[in-house]
């Protein structure tokens, strides 16, 4: 099964949306505007992982990969693509 | 699986327990020997040589660990958050490598703390600096690092490439000094030592990812897993306590009855018992989020080792009273429980930081409660 970008990042949404009671663009630096703390980065890693069956492990915690919905997105994608 | 091990670990400890509190030392062989049965650090795979418990099965373990003796339970604790944050931070290679040695008989210890990074870790000053020639270069003081007398492996955290990650000393590097302290009022077999980290060369691969992390992220990730350990080894000090009131409040006799029949007493034995099972369920639904992926597990982990850690201080303190002049002295069950509880409510977060993290998630999410949208 692939997946594409859309899917994945609209559910990265739904969740952030339902966590923070705020909508976020796909490009919005979620950790700028500090609407997240140290607990809640260790949330978005572990709800990724369950949600799409991956694991995001050494260097793929990188802050990066969590600062916008996009780069969560990619960093799903590339890791589902790695495990197929 | 998780009673054998614990029936194996009952086995080795026996009566010793109580020696080894008041020696300030573990038998190093024995520590060795439960390290290459998988025991110190149960949640690793099989595939790495671990037992592969679930979170639950080894909370189970820990707990029963724990009731035996707060000072090897802390080791454990030691060893399963050092194989947990290779894990979490280390990459495919670092895993296979590390934790095959961590089941092995290797001992590992954790440093975080820092003479002016308690409680405050972004003011953490240990450095890992590339070194050139395929080294790093680690720089820094570490304190109370739980088991360091004993550990072969130092994992410890620094700041690295703009981030932070762990690097893994091998004890014995030239550079490193570990300067035992001398007599800690709790655990006081569990090792703790400070750690001066001199111009420390170790290879580029010992660092963990290979690149700077989030300081935060690499901090949560892996005190979860301690906070876990802690609150199901506060779980077995108040389950010692417990044990040790009632076989003695219901076998001493004063006043004509036994102990436990009079009204006070009987006080403090329903609250020692509510708080062996508050701490229990407490441990039991985080572990049930370790298990099931959730994503509050940070949070639960917080809040098991907050309501674990407290009700193991009151309950050791209601065994103390009730046992009186019988546990007043070094070494028995409930002077080690009393003793180490209270360093529960300090290490992994104190009491206070616990309250600020649950207050934050609160803040963030007014108007939610779990399970009721």
């Amino acid at each position: 099964m692939t997946t594409t970008s859309e899917p994945v990042a609209e559910q990265v949404q739904a969740f952030l949306t339902e966590r923070t009671r705020q909508t976020w663009a796909r490009d919005t630096d979620l950790f700028a505007v500090g609407g997240v703390s140290s607990m809640f980065a260790m949330e978005l890693v572990v709800h990724l992982e369950s949600t799409f069956d991956i694991v995001i492990a050494g260097p793929d915690l990188a802050l990066d990969n969590f600062r916008t919905v996009d780069g969560m997105t990619a960093l799903v994608l590339r890791l589902r693509e790695a495990e197929q | 699986m998780s009673d054998d091990l614990a029936g194996l670990v009952a086995d080795r400890v026996g009566d010793r327990a109580a020696g080894w509190d008041v020696a300030g030392e573990l038998p190093r062989d024995l520590l060795a020997e439960l390290g290459a049965l998988g025991v110190l650090c149960a949640q690793v795979g099989v595939e790495h040589g671990g037992a592969g418990l679930d979170s639950r099965a080894n909370g189970e373990l820990t707990a029963a660990v724990g009731e035996l003796c707060g000072s090897l339970r802390s080791v454990m604790t030691s060893q399963g958050m050092a194989a947990w944050a290779i894990r979490r931070l280390g990459t495919a290679g670092q895993r296979d490598h590390f934790l095959r040695r961590l089941t092995s008989g290797e001992l590992a210890a954790v440093g975080f703390s820092e003479p002016g990074a308690g409680s405050d870790l972004a003011a953490m000053a240990t450095t890992i600096t590339d070194g050139g020639s395929g080294d790093v270069v680690v720089r820094g003081r570490k304190v109370w690092v739980t088991a360091a007398h004993y550990a072969d492996l130092l994992l410890v955290f620094g700041g690295y490439r703009g981030g932070a990650t762990a690097v893994v000393v091998p004890a014995d590097t030239p550079g490193v000094r570990v300067e035992r302290v001398p007599h800690p009022s709790g655990c006081r077999a569990a090792g703790h030592a400070g750690l001066v980290l001199d111009h420390v060369r170790v290879p580029a691969d010992h660092v963990l990812g290979g690149v700077g992390l989030p300081l935060p992220l690499v901090v949560t990730a892996a005190l979860t897993y301690g906070r876990m350990s802690v609150a199901w080894g506060c779980v077995g000090i108040l389950r010692a306590c417990l044990a040790a009131a009632v076989e003695h409040t219901g076998g001493r006799e004063q006043f004509g009855i036994p102990l436990a029949g009079h009204q006070l007493v009987g006080r403090l034995l329903a609250e020692l018992y509510v708080g062996e099972q508050i701490a229990t369920r407490a441990c039991e639904h985080a572990s049930a989020s370790w298990d099931g992926g959730a994503p509050e597990v940070a949070t639960d982990a917080v809040q098991a080792k907050y309501v674990a850690s407290r009700a193991a201080a009151a309950g050791a303190s209601h065994a103390v009273q009730l046992l009186a002049s019988a546990a007043a002295c070094d070494g028995h069950v409930v002077a080690r429980a009393y003793r180490d509880a209270k360093l529960m409510e300090i290490i992994e977060g104190t009491t206070e930081i616990c309250q600020l993290l649950l207050a934050e998630h609160v803040r963030g999410r007014a108007g939610t409660v779990r399970g009721r949208p």
